[in-house]
């Protein structure tokens, strides 16, 4: 096959793919935020609730892991406007992936909780601490340090899925990509750099993030600086 | 290969995207039995007894899945007519609209027969037969939309697309403060229409009358025609004998209003007259 690639193309449409990209890590941190508060709230229910909440929320994660997202997108964007929920596409797009990632971290978060000892959380109540209390200082945090890795890969993984959310017209990355290389006709090229756009930003979010677990987990305790060596 | 353009194409983005560039060079070096080198697949065709086309089956009445989810529709029928007149076998390559010339040209179909309108941005990149049917662009929308001329679409959210006439031609008639948004297939532009998240959608005249058939509560009509266009067979740019031979096959079959019938039965409106190319 003769196929000449032409790059210079790429050039001339350089400011609207790095406004899909921005676009695309607005949502993605957006998501990553609102999903990762919900999934605080839902992993702390989930494990303290009374019976019929810890069921339900199972439930709920049961339902977000095991269906497609494309399929929790076209409802939220194509379907909720027939009982009256309308929202635009990028709001759509911002609900189905917090939506996504809570079920996910959820259940990674619980996986921390039930990590912590038994004796630790005893502790906290002969400390007198107050059940919420012993939840933020006592379980949540170490939770969230023992989990971090697995959350920071989950992160990785709802950044490179948002490219789904082209489908119901949102312009990210792969939705400006598509028009692009339907406009075009220069396909190879396009997907080419945005191959590279998407593993720049991937690597960009696992730098920053393992950034923050230092800034938070590690600095300033000296057991922990010396077990990160 | 223009390796300069490679390398400086390279110095865009990330390592790992020279990377991608180099080993694509390698696979085309050493291009997979399935993918032809260009020119020549009459030959393999006749000598293999298959013939690989594209199947859009998205877009009705040109492709669409039927009761039993086979592909049916009027460009399939046109794609088993080609085949049985070249008396081989054929081989549907399901494809979605924006793919149906990258899997033309990345070789894994030898010809697209999948509505594809003949425009010059896209005979800059495949070569075209004459045309074998033609359609209408259209805007479409509910009732309740007030639009009567292109004018009209100012302020209103209007969805197309990606890949189709209507992506082509719509934009240009657009006025300032038109929001076009753009869906990846027909399928989910339709859905965007009906469920009201769009105030009005650009898409083919039966497409329009189909889901106007099938959706009689959202009071689909008509608001304007954009453009009449005609739609022919593509093979890859260097791909000649393949292309003479699509020229002579159109040339007979409508000559013997094969044609004409296949577009009947399925648009349930008559062809018109088809210019020579």
């Amino acid at each position: 096959m003769s196929y000449v690639f032409q790059f210079g193309i790429v050039w001339d449409h350089l400011p609207r793919l790095l406004a899909g990209a921005w676009l695309t890590l607005r949502l993605s941190f957006g998501a990553f935020a609102i999903g990762l508060a919900l999934a605080l709230v839902l992993a702390y229910a989930r494990t303290a609730g009374p019976k019929p909440l810890r069921a339900a929320i199972a439930a709920y994660v049961e339902v977000i892991r095991n269906t497609p997202f494309l399929v929790q997108l076209f409802i939220i964007y194509f379907s909720l406007p027939e009982i009256g929920l309308r929202f635009d596409a990028v709001t759509a797009a911002l609900i189905g992936m917090s939506l996504n990632f809570s079920g996910y971290a959820t259940e990674i978060l619980r996986a921390g909780i039930e990590s912590v000892p038994r004796s630790q959380i005893e502790a906290g109540y002969c400390l007198g601490l107050p059940r919420v209390s012993i939840y933020r200082h006592v379980i949540a945090w170490p939770a969230l340090r023992a989990v971090y890795p697995a959350l920071a890969s989950q992160f990785v993984l709802l950044m490179l899925g948002s490219s789904i959310v082209a489908a119901i017209s949102v312009e990210e990355l792969t939705g400006i990509i598509n028009t692009l290389q339907s406009t075009t006709f220069r396909a190879f090229e396009f997907y080419f750099v945005a191959t590279g756009m998407y593993l720049a930003m991937a690597l960009g979010a696992r730098l920053l993030l393992d950034a923050v677990y230092w800034t938070l987990f590690v600095r300033g305790r000296p057991v922990e600086r010396a077990w990160a060596r | 290969m223009k390796r300069r353009d490679m390398l400086m194409g390279a110095a865009t983005g990330a390592a790992g995207m020279a990377l991608l560039a180099a080993v694509s060079e390698k696979a085309q070096a050493q291009a997979p039995a399935g993918a032809p080198a260009g020119g020549g697949s009459l030959d393999r065709i006749i000598k293999d007894k298959k013939i690989r086309i594209t199947a859009e089956v998205t877009s009705p009445p040109f492709g669409i899945l039927d009761k039993s989810n086979q592909p049916d529709g009027s460009e399939i029928a046109t794609s088993r007519q080609l085949a049985k007149d070249l008396g081989v076998e054929l081989e549907l390559v399901q494809v979605t609209s924006p793919q149906r010339i990258p899997a033309l040209l990345a070789g894994r179909a030898d010809v697209a027969i999948s509505s594809l309108s003949i425009t010059f941005d896209r005979a800059k990149t495949v070569a075209f037969a004459p045309p074998h049917g033609a359609l209408s662009i259209v805007i479409a929308g509910p009732k309740k939309t007030n639009i009567k001329s292109a004018t009209d679409m100012a302020g209103k959210k209007i969805g197309l697309t990606r890949a189709t006439l209507e992506e082509a031609t719509v934009p240009g008639i657009a006025p300032a403060g038109t929001n076009i948004v753009y869906f990846d297939d027909i399928a989910a532009t339709l859905q965007a229409m009906i469920s009201g998240q769009v105030d009005a959608a650009g898409m083919s005249a039966f497409a329009a009358k189909s889901v106007g058939d099938r959706n009689p509560r959202a009071e689909i009509e008509n608001k304007f025609t954009v453009r009449t266009a005609y739609y022919g067979a593509a093979v890859r740019p260097n791909d000649y004998e393949l292309l003479q031979f699509l020229r002579t096959w159109v040339f007979l079959n409508k000559h013997n209003g094969v044609l004409a019938d296949i577009y009947r039965k399925y648009t349930e409106v008559a062809l018109v007259e088809l210019p020579a190319m």
